[in-house]
């Protein structure tokens, strides 16, 4: 049995405290000459898109609250001051990045409190995804983290903050460690079944999630093109695995697709019934990236599916030339600037919708 | 409050500032006591109130049970707090279990009754400190122990936050006497216990959850079946991830408490050079090793009833470790292939162990390639979220589904493992004999302080998203 009188850590006899001092300099200075590293790549100090932060703003909706769900497309082409003047409140931005939107959509429909307006930005290839798809999870592990948020982790992200502001290598998407390791070019085995690269850092966000596509990607043309590469494999279908035979595979996605449009329209309709509206949004992309996106995901089979099967209005950019008149730099958002003017041409649609929307 | 989160460095330094300041030793430790409280409360506040609960009771259990001189009534006391301990146990972390056993019971009996599903909330760190507090009640029943006067002194041993979540489980008898009296002060002390706390991080923040956990995660993510090298890749992952998960958890547990001035016993000896699972067994998690050895193997016989009995209890011991870690039958199968392989090695020591070819250098080698193989086919129960999984690695692993098999890991994946790996394989090897103290005293000034400053840059850029430690599951 052990017994502490025969144990006392030892301790090995060097001089600890110079060795401490030392140790504090060198890394202040490694952190000092990565910050200007950083910064001269053209990163600089800004908020990270952290679940804690989508969780501040979960919490904070109110149960009248306009609410804006979906994906990055909403996120960073929906402008907050804009539909506050338009709409006369500013709502409360809860679009993640690379999601599926419904596990979102049902979280306000079981919200018994919640009778407001939901602005439902919707991509068709990222809503029909099977629920162990990775934009499935995007979603489910932001309500898992609105669950289980423990106090210590809330203080983690408050004191995250000032950090984050201050320092530019701090950016969690491309700057750490595994990004930094993800980004080797180290070819793979011929038949290895790797997932899509993820797009590089490109967007900026403030604490109530506005986010805003970084001027940079207007005038670099590299980052513009691995951004519009990025976004093809991203959106489109992964290939069937080939352990499952192909009827049980297409009666498998049959069935989710079917599930998915009634579990959507049966949201749609438990927030309406408490006098909630939900107003689905098709937001603009160009070029070969919407070629795909109809390729997969034509309008019939899932947007005007969606409409008819929810009974809920839809606003659909390329149906109005003041929406859809917009160049893309990377064909799937729309630039700061635009943004802004995108958002003051879709009110007058938003009011007509809310306007006349069943309740 | 996770170690490897900004919340616990900013509580860290605020409690140790003031514990270096503040000058009565009561103080300190009413200091040490609230902040530990703090902590744990941290997590889920009503929690802390059960632990308070498991406080109280076995402090007043253990203070009647010391002044009975009747063993009958002393057995009764022991029971009291074995019953409230293990129910609390049970009711929390194996309740569900239960309940979903049950209705599978029914169904197969073809009754047709739906136990309910409770959805009870995991008290983190229950397992450990109910072993905490269940080694002091019995070490006084026992009479090997004097029963503590102080409720604050107990309480602060069951509740001392650096191994409160995820252990080492520390005994009454090692900790108890180091709060009678102020730590003497020890020169290099602080320094040393930092440079530990930074080892553990770098272990957990870079090496289990960079480099190593999305590799694991990738492959028993996968729902089908795989080839052999990434499912290969994928367990031997898992192996090291775990390894500097909760190995990392204790060197930042007995830093912080050198920090403080106290001493705890080591909780990992070098584990991947085992020669043979009686070795592994006792290089890893040894405080629980040790503490089923003295309250669990011992109590039942040991090794005193012969070899029947012997086997019997090694296999009992194993089972109930498994179960310990987890209310699931994979981790029971992974307790149990333990307490086989441990069977089979005395089988072996018993028809082999005398010969000269035995002790020959090939002979450690290939016992060391058998132990390490068959530990990593045990991770695989403990890894799979069901036996499906399992199975279905462990196919994968033997090459059924030969090219076939998906590969689902990239290149880099692949060195990663494999450098990580042959690295901590050949750093164990290296200190199978010795200790991290001995071999650091060795370095000069400028190795230590280069290594110190490269793992707390690395902290730095691996930082993470504050992935919790395997181990606070348990």
């Amino acid at each position: 049995m052990s017994t502490l009188a025969a144990f006392q850590r030892s301790i090995p006899a060097l001089p600890w405290a110079p060795i401490a001092v030392m140790v504090t300099v060198l890394v202040v200075l490694a952190v000092a000459g990565w910050e200007v590293r950083c910064r001269a790549w053209g990163y600089a100090p800004g908020l990270d898109d952290t679940r804690d932060l989508w969780v501040e703003q979960r919490r904070e909706v109110a149960p009248d609250d306009t609410v804006i769900i979906g994906t990055s497309r909403g996120l960073f082409g929906l402008d907050l001051d804009a539909l506050e003047q338009g709409l006369g409140r500013r709502p409360k931005q809860l679009c993640l990045v690379g999601s599926c939107v419904y596990p979102i959509l049902q979280n306000l429909a079981d919200d018994q409190s919640f009778h407001g307006t939901v602005l439902c930005d919707v991509v068709p290839s990222l809503l029909m995804v099977p629920f162990m798809a990775p934009p499935y999870h995007n979603s489910e592990k932001a309500l898992e983290r609105l669950r289980t948020q423990s106090p210590s982790q809330h203080w983690s992200h408050l004191l995250s903050q000032p950090l984050e502001r201050t320092f530019a290598c701090l950016q969690q998407e491309d700057l750490t460690l595994a990004a930094l390791l993800g980004g080797l070019p180290i070819p793979n085995r011929e038949h290895a079944q790797m997932g899509p690269a993820l797009p590089p850092h490109f967007a900026i966000i403030d604490r109530d999630r506005r986010a805003r596509m970084r001027d940079r990607v207007l005038t670099d043309q590299t980052l513009r093109d691995r951004l519009k590469q990025g976004w093809i494999p991203l959106l489109t279908p992964p290939p069937q695995p080939h352990w499952i035979p192909d009827a049980a595979f297409g009666a498998f996605m049959h069935n989710m697709v079917e599930e998915r449009f009634a579990a959507m329209s049966a949201a749609v309709e438990a927030i309406r019934k408490r006098g909630g509206r939900v107003v689905f949004l098709r937001m603009p992309s160009t070029a070969e990236l919407r070629v795909v996106e109809d390729r997969f995901s034509p309008r019939a089979a899932v947007w005007d599916r969606l409409l008819r099967d929810a009974q809920a209005p839809g606003i659909y950019a390329d149906d109005h030339f003041e929406l859809s008149r917009f160049d893309l730099p990377e064909w799937s958002h729309l630039s700061a600037a635009d943004s802004v003017t995108f958002t003051r041409a879709l009110v007058p649609y938003l009011q007509a919708v809310l306007g006349s929307a069943p309740h | 409050m996770l170690f490897n989160s900004l919340t616990f460095m900013v509580f860290f330094v605020v409690v140790l500032g003031l514990y270096r300041l503040i000058p009565g030793w009561g103080a300190r430790k009413n200091l040490l006591l609230v902040a530990s409280y703090v902590f744990y409360g941290s997590w889920n506040p009503p929690f802390a109130l059960l632990l308070l609960l498991s406080t109280v009771v076995d402090w007043n259990v253990a203070e009647r049970m010391d002044a009975q001189t009747d063993q009958a009534k002393r057995r009764w006391w022991l029971l009291l707090s074995l019953m409230m301990n293990l129910s609390l146990l049970g009711f929390f972390k194996y309740g569900d279990f239960l309940f979903a056993n049950t209705n599978a019971l029914l169904k197969a009996c073809g009754i047709d009754y739906q136990a309910p599903h409770m959805g009870i909330l995991l008290p983190v760190g229950i397992s450990f400190y109910t072993f905490h507090t269940l080694s002091y009640t019995i070490d006084v029943y026992r009479r090997e122990l004097k029963a503590v006067a102080s409720l604050r002194d107990f309480a602060l041993f069951v509740s001392f936050f650096p191994q409160l979540v995820a252990g080492p489980i520390v005994r009454a008898r090692d900790f108890l006497p180091q709060l009678v009296q102020a730590p003497v002060p020890v020169a290099g002390r602080l320094g040393w216990g930092l440079f530990l706390m930074t080892l553990g991080l770098f272990q957990k923040m870079v090496i289990a959850d960079t480099l190593l956990a999305p590799v694991a995660d990738t492959v028993y993510g996968h729902a089908f079946p795989l080839h052999a090298l990434d499912a290969w890749a994928g367990t031997v992952a898992f192996a090291m991830q775990i390894l500097c998960d909760f190995g990392g958890y204790t060197l930042c547990a007995i830093g912080a408490d050198l920090c403080f001035g106290f001493h705890i016993l080591d909780n990992f000896r070098f584990p991947y050079a085992a020669i043979g699972f009686s070795d592994f067994w006792r290089r890893w998690h040894i405080s629980l090793s040790s503490w089923l050895r003295d309250y669990l193997y011992i109590p039942l016989g040991g090794n005193r009833g012969g070899s029947l009995r012997t086997c019997a209890n090694i296999m009992v011991v194993m089972l109930l470790g498994g179960l310990w870690h987890g209310a699931a039958w994979t981790f029971v199968v992974w307790g149990g292939l333990h307490g086989l392989f441990l069977l089979i090695e005395r089988g072996v020591r018993a028809l082999v162990g005398g010969s000269a070819w035995a002790a020959t250098r090939w002979a450690a080698v290939l016992a060391w390639a058998a132990t390490f193989t068959g530990v990593c086919i045990t991770w695989v129960f403990f890894r799979a979220a069901s036996f499906a999984d399992a199975m279905k690695n462990l196919a994968s692993m033997a090459g059924v589904f030969g090219a076939e098999g998906d590969q689902v890991l990239g290149t880099r994946e692949l060195l990663q493992v494999g450098l990580v790996s042959a690295m901590i394989i050949g750093i164990h090897a290296r200190l199978r004999n010795s200790s991290i103290e001995t071999e650091v005293a060795r370095w000069p000034s400028w190795l230590v302080t280069l290594t110190w400053a490269a793992m707390a840059a690395a902290i730095l850029l691996a930082r993470g998203d504050g992935n919790a430690f395997i181990y606070f599951q348990f």
